[in-house]
């Protein structure tokens, strides 16, 4: 029983660090109707520019994830409107390919740069908090108690801004319409931007948090991309309420299926196959995911 | 006007050409292999690197002709080891030194032998390099059995009752792994108490071992030992996590970091004071013998890199006089004349006088370097130089 529990808090931990990812993409999707396959290197730059702000600058290591958020959000920016605005002004007519190819090309693009740049060595930004904290029976590192709360905090302002601000109606309405928005006077191109600029600051985010307990190098984003498109699907494209409850899912599955399947001692190796086998039964249910719609292309 | 241009023309041209001799010079292409980039282990392939361009600045001509040295990136990956050999194939390689990751040897001896492309390999360790024994395949790093068996003995020798392993999914760590399920499961320690061996599999890509180690945490007897039988992240994380859980290293339970990146410095930058008291191995310590030639070689890349090498660059640097030897004695660049000088030769390298066995049994001993050794230090303080960690077995090399 106390096995069970430790591993049921360690999946929450890790599916809120998904979650994390997995909404930037979701926002993104629901927003651009685009998968942002550069996703897991922004997650990646993410954590090496909040690295280098704390270990350069000494800037206080919390304070480096925002900063790095705030980064990713500009380099965020200059992508969208350098690569993906064509998409909207009618200058790409295969706009799915044109869409697969470019993200995926600046996701090559962008994990080589950080190889030249940054080095090809594994690296631990400083700690939020060191040590460890007991909570009865278990043990959990201070850094994994901070980052879910911080990433819990920015999830639950990200909710409130989509819920409740004018910004976020815009981006809602947008997502559903786009020529009725620009009707209504809602500048499609700048939710765009807005909506691809947060996305990847999430992720962002979520890298800068990583850095101090799964620990940096440019080829960081490779698994974490995937999982993030896996739990989209599974949540339902474009749902955010899904993505989030499609990451705890995961989490969880993840945790307690590497030890308390048939062989323990085989469970971690099929670690990643528990995600993809729980995608396939729930697409099997319910085809458009946990909480998706109808399927939307691009307009 | 146009007269004048033609002859600056070619005044340029002949000075481009002739500006070095070595240009029109026939070189003898060498090739090499390592992993420089991630997932495979970078901070091992760097200094393999550099080893091999060390030595082959030193060596100049084999010959009379000069060296190129063309170094592949094979990231760990096995395809990419095949690509990277038959690459320096089509560059007119006439042999191939290096390689880090026995999942990707493998991949490579395939192509050495296919393409009759002598290949010794420093550092991956899995039996079966050898034990296919291909006539164009070498090794100068220990095997798994030659080395571990041994670990096995000290794993007994230490009062260790309940073993457990997470091992990477390839095939140096399997390899490891079959090793230790074969010497230690059911065996007395020197206590007399029947020692248990458990070992949970995972992929390179895993990076939360949590479940596991808790897993390990919550058995009764309390480990020992915990075999960290991974290389590069994976093996810092295991290190940090067992650490964070309190799982090791505690009084009641060692770590042992089984793969080459606990020798790093990038070890102490990820897993912090966690690493003091851990163990690791490796196949070079100041206890085992200073020769004038380590001094040098250490020295020489000490002033290049500011980091102490480890046994992987020292195995890179031999590898390559090796090779060069080799060709020279056989007076020839042909693959079959190069085997031949190969099978034949005595070095005296960095670490130690290096030959090729041609015993056939056991099979990995063919073309093996029977005079590999390694080492088992314990990390003593934070930051220490695997150098200055202290040597605990084996024990006849205690001071």
């Amino acid at each position: 029983m106390e096995l069970f529990v430790a591993q049921a808090l360690n999946g929450l931990i890790i599916g809120l660090l998904y979650a994390l990812i997995a909404i930037g993409l979701s926002l993104i999707f629901s927003v651009l109707k685009i998968v942002n396959f550069a996703h897991g290197e922004c997650y990646m730059m993410g954590a090496f520019v909040s690295y280098y702000f704390s270990t350069l600058f000494g800037i206080n290591p919390m304070l480096s994830v925002f900063l790095s958020m705030l980064v990713v959000f500009l380099l965020g920016v200059v992508i969208q409107y350098l690569f993906l605005r064509p998409l909207y002004t009618g200058a790409v007519e295969r706009k799915d390919e044109y869409a697969i190819l470019i993200t995926f090309g600046l996701g090559v693009f962008l994990q080589n740069v950080a190889m030249s740049v940054f080095g090809p060595w594994t690296k631990k930004s400083p700690d939020f908090i060191s040590g460890i904290t007991r909570i009865g029976f278990m043990t959990v590192d201070n850094n994994r108690l901070a980052v879910s709360g911080v990433a819990l905090l920015i999830m639950v302002a990200l909710l409130v801004i989509i819920g409740k601000t004018f910004v976020g109606k815009a981006l809602r309405a947008v997502s559903q319409d786009r020529d009725a928005s620009a009707i209504v006077g809602i500048n499609p191109h700048r939710m765009n931007i807005l909506a691809f600029g947060i996305g990847v600051a999430l992720a962002g985010g979520a890298g800068g948090l990583i850095g101090p307990i799964f620990l940096i190098s440019p080829v960081m984003g490779i698994l974490p991309g995937i999982k993030s498109f896996v739990i989209i699907v599974l949540g339902g494209m474009g749902s955010i309420k899904g993505a989030i409850i499609g990451s705890l899912l995961l989490g969880e599955i993840e945790s307690l299926g590497s030890v308390f399947f048939l062989d323990p001692t085989r469970g971690l190796a099929y670690k990643n196959a528990f995600g993809v086998l729980l995608l396939a039964i729930v697409l099997l249910l319910k085809p458009t995911g946990l909480f998706g719609e109808k399927h939307v292309r691009m307009e | 006007m146009k007269k004048a241009l033609f002859v600056i023309g070619v005044a340029l041209l002949v000075a481009l050409l002739g500006g070095s001799s070595v240009w029109c010079q026939e070189r003898i292409v060498i090739g090499g292999v390592a992993p420089l980039s991630a997932p495979g282990a970078a901070e091992s392939g760097a200094e393999m690197k550099i080893a091999m361009e060390m030595a082959v600045g030193e060596i100049g001509k084999i010959l009379g002709k000069p060296i190129k040295l063309q170094v592949e990136d094979t990231r760990g990956l096995p395809e990419e080891g095949t690509a990277a050999m038959n690459r320096l194939a089509d560059a007119g390689a006439v042999g191939v030194v290096g390689e880090f990751h026995s999942a990707v040897a493998k991949a490579e001896i395939e192509v050495a032998n296919e393409r009759k492309l002598p290949l010794i390999v420093s550092e991956a360790w899995a039996d079966v390099i050898t034990g296919k024994q291909y006539p164009y395949v070498f090794r100068i790093a220990p095997a798994n059995s030659l080395f571990y068996t041994k670990v096995a003995d000290w794993v007994k020798s230490i009062g260790a009752k309940n073993v457990v392993a997470i091992v990477e999914n390839t095939d140096w760590g399997l390899g490891v792994d079959s090793v230790f399920n074969a010497t230690l499961p059911g065996e007395k320690n020197i206590n007399g108490q029947a020692i248990s061996y458990t070992s949970i599999v995972a992929e390179r890509t895993v990076s939360d071992f949590t479940p596991q180690l808790l897993m390990y945490k919550a058995m009764r007897p309390r480990p020992d030992l915990v075999m960290d039988i991974f290389t590069g992240t994976g093996e810092y994380l295991i290190v940090k996590q067992a650490a964070e859980l309190g799982l090791a290293t505690t009084r009641e339970t060692a770590i042992f970091p089984v793969g080459t990146s606990a020798l790093y410095p990038e070890y102490w930058e990820t897993v912090g004071e966690y690493g003091v008291f851990s163990i690791t191995k490796t196949g070079y310590h100041p206890l085992l013998g200073v020769t004038p030639a380590i001094m040098e070689f250490t020295k020489k890349f000490e002033d290049k890199t500011g980091k102490t090498p480890t046994f992987a660059a020292m195995e890179a640097y031999d590898s390559i006089y090796v090779l060069a030897k080799a060709i020279e004695n056989a007076q020839s660049t042909d693959g079959d004349a190069i085997v031949a000088a190969l099978e034949k030769i005595r070095f005296d390298g960095v670490l130690g006088t290096i030959w090729f066995s041609q015993e056939r049994k056991p099979d990995y001993m063919y073309h093996q370097w029977p005079g590999a050794k390694a080492v088992l230090i314990q990390y003593t303080a934070k930051d220490q130089k695997y150098t200055d960690a202290e040597l605990i077995w084996p024990a006849m090399l205690k001071p």
